[in-house]
């Protein structure tokens, strides 16, 4: 049976592209369009995988990330960045969060900058969900 | 009234990043969180006879802002601060105020906005159009020297024109939240030279002491905060003497407060607000009194 996958991604056509590929690996998506939304349909979905958008309106995929990872009922689902945004910033934008108080935050998944090839992608989705 | 998210609204051609980072020293008064808007006009993709709607025009211009923001974005990123983007069509000032109310914002940053000469003529400036219809305080930022480089921290030096009015009072208070991001703040009243003129010797000399002493009560004000405030009095027309003052006393911005009133009023009776974010050189900050 197949497995719940979240794409949070503000992108309509990139969002069509995502469900595309979770359709064609046998598993079902769930939209989400901004990082708030996202955390809504975490809570009430509970996915086995999120593929995670960084800037976007309302609440940025960072700050989603961060907050994933810090409760301990979510911080086991898998997450995979998909974003135009390097994983550089990413990885130091999470240290920039840490600073703040909070403890060190683990890194994704995967990390994927986009434009992505549809090969990459659900290789990269058998992987985690198989 | 703090400040912790604000909207900055680029066209590209008119506001850069060097504007957004000389205002990252609002961090210090809560600043956390910046939400980056462009608008595309509807005119450079709209249905064209022959061609249809430009669909790829707009693909290209939504990826040319995507990359624009994503460059800004990161920077901001990587000092922990949280970031957002829109990317709309359509018309900019109603798109400001719908990103305004769904991000919360408390800020709005944005270049002069233009429209056509017809419609200035008929409706004002997209300026003054934002300026009556924002809730929220917006700057209007102006490169202040020819070559576009912005040397210095607006809220560094402040002009506060106030009329002791409400809207004054916004100003007075939005200013306050601010404590850690300014240095000093020029504290200015103008005295209407018409009005003045209508009055004996003795009388102008009380109206003028009247208002010394209010000034000086706002500096005790700001003084009991630990900001750096000045008192002055002119005499004139009020837009040619804010903007005289600005220039004397050095200031790196300019605040006003703002009153609602219809666009023909306005137009027919001025606003000095309105005046000054279409001429003033430096940037200008509009607290709206329902703020």
């Amino acid at each position: 049976m197949g497995k719940k996958v979240l794409n949070v991604e503000d992108d309509a056509d990139i969002r069509t592209f995502v469900s595309t590929i979770v359709e064609e690996t046998g598993h079902i998506p769930i939209l989400a369009k901004d990082g708030e939304e996202g955390m809504q349909k975490v809570r009430g979905e509970r996915p086995d995988l999120i593929i995670l958008d960084i800037l976007m309106p309302k609440e940025s995929g960072i700050k989603m990330y961060h907050e994933l990872k810090s409760d301990p009922s979510l911080k086991n689902i898998p997450v995979v960045m998909l974003s135009g945004v390097s994983k550089r910033t990413f990885l130091r934008s999470q240290v920039a969060l840490t600073e703040f108080g909070d403890e060190t935050v683990p890194e994704p998944e995967a990390y994927l900058e986009k434009p992505v090839e549809p090969e990459d992608l659900s290789e990269i989705l058998n992987k985690i969900l198989s | 009234m703090k400040i912790t998210t604000m909207l900055f609204v680029s066209e590209f051609e008119e506001l850069w990043f060097d504007a957004l980072q000389s205002l990252l020293g609002l961090r210090k008064a809560g600043l956390n969180h910046v939400v980056f808007l462009h608008v595309i006009q509807r005119e450079k993709v709209a249905m064209r006879r022959g061609t249809g709607y430009l669909k790829q025009e707009e693909r290209k211009l939504r990826e040319i802002a995507d990359i624009r923001f994503i460059d800004w974005a990161e920077t901001l990123f990587e000092e922990g601060m949280e970031v957002g983007a829109h990317i709309a069509i359509g018309n900019v000032v109603p798109k400001i105020l719908s990103v305004t109310e769904i991000e919360r914002v408390d800020l709005i940053v944005t270049a002069r906005l233009k429209k056509g000469k017809l419609g200035e003529l008929f409706a004002g400036s997209e300026t003054s159009d934002l300026l009556r219809r924002a809730v929220k305080p917006v700057l209007i930022y102006n490169y202040a020297s020819v070559s576009g480089k912005v040397g210095e921290d607006p809220f560094e030096r402040l002009l506060l024109a106030i009329d002791w009015s409400v809207s004054s009072e916004k100003v007075l208070d939005f200013v306050l939240a601010l404590k850690g991001s300014v240095k000093r703040v020029e504290i200015i009243h103008v005295l209407s030279e018409k009005e003045i003129g209508k009055l004996s010797k003795m009388e102008a000399h009380k109206v003028e002491r009247e208002n010394k002493k209010r000034l000086d009560e706002v500096c005790d004000v700001f003084a009991k905060e630990r900001f750096d405030a000045r008192p002055h009095l002119y005499i004139g027309n009020t837009e040619e003497q804010i903007v005289r003052g600005a220039a004397e006393h050095r200031a790196t911005m300019i605040v006003v407060g703002t009153k609602k009133s219809s666009v023909w009023k306005e137009k027919w009776s001025g606003s000095v607000s309105h005046a000054l974010a279409d001429r003033s050189e430096l940037p200008l900050l509009v607290i709206p009194a329902d703020a």
